[in-house]
């Protein structure tokens, strides 16, 4: 009869061979392979501080006849930790829903038992076929003030260990992030992007429930964000972008008047509108053409050197920083 | 009802209805900021729990998003007439307690005191404007108190204004829902008439 048994990684483990008697004569097979005697005490198989490498099926079989007389299948593992447990609400008003994992692995089966109490009320959380460690609960009060008790009891085979959370129906709300962020250059405006979202598609009813949003962005280059928070609406035009420059923008929804900020969105890309090419050519030319020996402090010549973003003084004395650059540099060589 | 649906009434509905949610969004603000001031100059625990507070009335509501146009601005009409009193009486028993020492709690509590009373009034234009008088308050309010210890008062303070908070998250989303477009045949979010 073959049967699982379970133990403690570092317990000592002895396994006898069925109703075999102390000093009958067995060989024990660990996944096939003999187990040497000196790990035997009569018949007795003695695994002394065990460790997840001898989980395994154990075979006992009778010294002269090899008919099996006891199987056993080793699983190593430990008791379960206290489990992490989160809730969420990203439907609200609908419900909200529970997942769980354990911070450190068992190695063996675990169960998971959770419990949902809304003041004296027990309520159900119906298990997720997918994924398999949450469940939801439909809200069946909205605007209460009392709070809401989770406790999830993880048991193996080992052990038992829980944790509770409490909360109260506005603290979870937490909306999903936008989706279909979408960031295009303004044709003629070198300045500008035009950043569009959508609602999340999980939250249900945005106009009895509207959300509020934040945008972050900043150039490839620099890591500082610019943020703009925008009570409605799911679009807004960045008009201080700096030309030329690839940006990177996300966005962030929240509701209204509850919870917390749902995770930036994907992140989108995008470069402002560019005059053509061939407006710059000119200026390329005559700079890579006088500056043989200087590499270094050239840009490439499909680059712009210099653009309105970045002018530094006005009027007659404007200068393109870049180019002042450029010209800081040949003075030095010619010095 | 043919009134309360014709083009302007809806207009005025509208309008009423996004004024009405910008009043209850800065009500709430203040009273949450009301909150930490009165947790603190009454000497009490933030996390305190409070039990369920006697003529308060709960905004904890089952099937809100069944309720009916007029079932909204009757029972939203209702809490806030109730909290009306209830911080009437709030603002005189910090004076008794406080006398002058606290005038900043008392001129926060007297703010809300008037941001509630406009909104109740607010819902009776709103209640009107379906045709509906507003229910009389002769008999309203809550019950008469059996005379409470200073903490007491204290705790039950805590309650009213927690409680209010809930309601003012509460009155946005019913005007909101008040705010849609009705879909004609009377069924909920509509404003038809109750059954």
């Amino acid at each position: 009869d073959s049967h699982i048994q379970y133990e403690r990684v570092g317990a000592d483990v002895t396994m006898k061979c069925g109703s075999m008697d102390w000093d009958a004569a067995v060989t024990w097979t660990a996944n096939g392979t003999d187990i040497d005697e000196s790990h035997l005490n009569g018949s007795y198989l003695i695994l002394k501080n065990v460790d997840l490498t001898q989980s395994g099926q154990y075979s006992c079989y009778e010294g002269s006849s090899w008919h099996l007389k006891y199987q056993t299948y080793l699983r190593v593992g430990t008791p379960p930790k206290e489990p992490v447990l989160m809730c969420r609400s990203n439907n609200y008003p609908k419900g909200f829903y529970c997942s769980w994992h354990l911070p450190t692995p068992t190695y063996i089966p675990n169960s998971f038992n959770i419990s949902v109490i809304h003041g004296t009320k027990e309520m159900v959380c119906e298990k997720d076929a997918v994924p398999k460690n949450r469940c939801h609960i439909r809200y069946l009060q909205l605007f209460s003030t009392v709070k809401y008790k989770v406790t999830l009891t993880v048991t193996n085979a080992l052990g038992k260990n829980f944790t509770t959370l409490t909360f109260d129906e506005f603290g979870i709300v937490k909306p999903d992030p936008p989706e279909s962020v979408v960031a295009k250059p303004v044709p003629n405006n070198p300045r500008r992007l035009e950043v569009s979202w959508q609602n999340p598609s999980s939250w249900p009813d945005p106009e009895s429930f509207p959300l509020k949003f934040f945008l972050r962005y900043r150039p490839l280059i620099l890591d500082q964000w610019q943020h703009v928070e925008l009570s409605d609406g799911t679009s807004h035009t960045i008009t201080d972008a700096y030309a030329g420059k690839e940006y990177i923008i996300q966005v962030a929804a929240k509701d209204n008047d509850i919870g917390t900020w749902s995770d930036w969105s994907v992140a989108v890309h995008a470069t402002p509108w560019t005059e053509e090419p061939k407006h710059l050519t000119t200026e390329a030319q005559i700079t890579e053409t006088t500056s043989t020996s200087t590499s270094s402090f050239m840009a490439p010549p499909t680059t712009k050197i210099c653009d309105k973003g970045a002018m530094v003084g006005s009027g007659a004395v404007a200068v393109c920083w870049t180019a002042g650059l450029v010209v800081a540099a040949y003075s030095v060589l010619f010095i | 009802m043919a009134g309360a649906d014709s083009p302007s009434a809806a207009l005025r509905r509208r309008d009423l209805c996004t004024r009405g949610i910008r009043l209850v969004g800065k009500m709430r603000s203040d009273v949450i900021d009301l909150l930490d001031t009165y947790v603190e100059r009454q000497g009490l625990d933030a996390s305190a729990s409070v039990a369920a507070v006697e003529g308060v009335p709960p905004a904890a509501v089952e099937r809100w998003d069944e309720q009916t146009g007029t079932q909204r601005l009757l029972e939203n009409l209702a809490a806030y007439r109730a909290f009306r009193v209830l911080l009437a009486q709030m603002l005189e028993e910090q004076r008794e307690q406080l006398g002058e020492a606290d005038a900043a709690l008392g001129r926060a509590l007297a703010s809300v005191l008037l941001q509630v009373s406009a909104f109740a009034y607010h819902l009776e234009e709103l209640l009107q404007l379906e045709s509906r008088s507003p229910p009389s308050e002769e008999g309203d309010g809550p019950p008469p108190q059996p005379h409470l210890s200073l903490f007491e008062q204290k705790l039950r303070g805590l309650g009213v204004l927690r409680e209010l908070a809930q309601w003012a998250v509460r009155s946005a989303r019913d005007l909101r829902q008040l705010a849609k477009p009705s879909p004609g045949t009377g069924s909920a979010p509509g404003l038809a008439e109750s059954p």
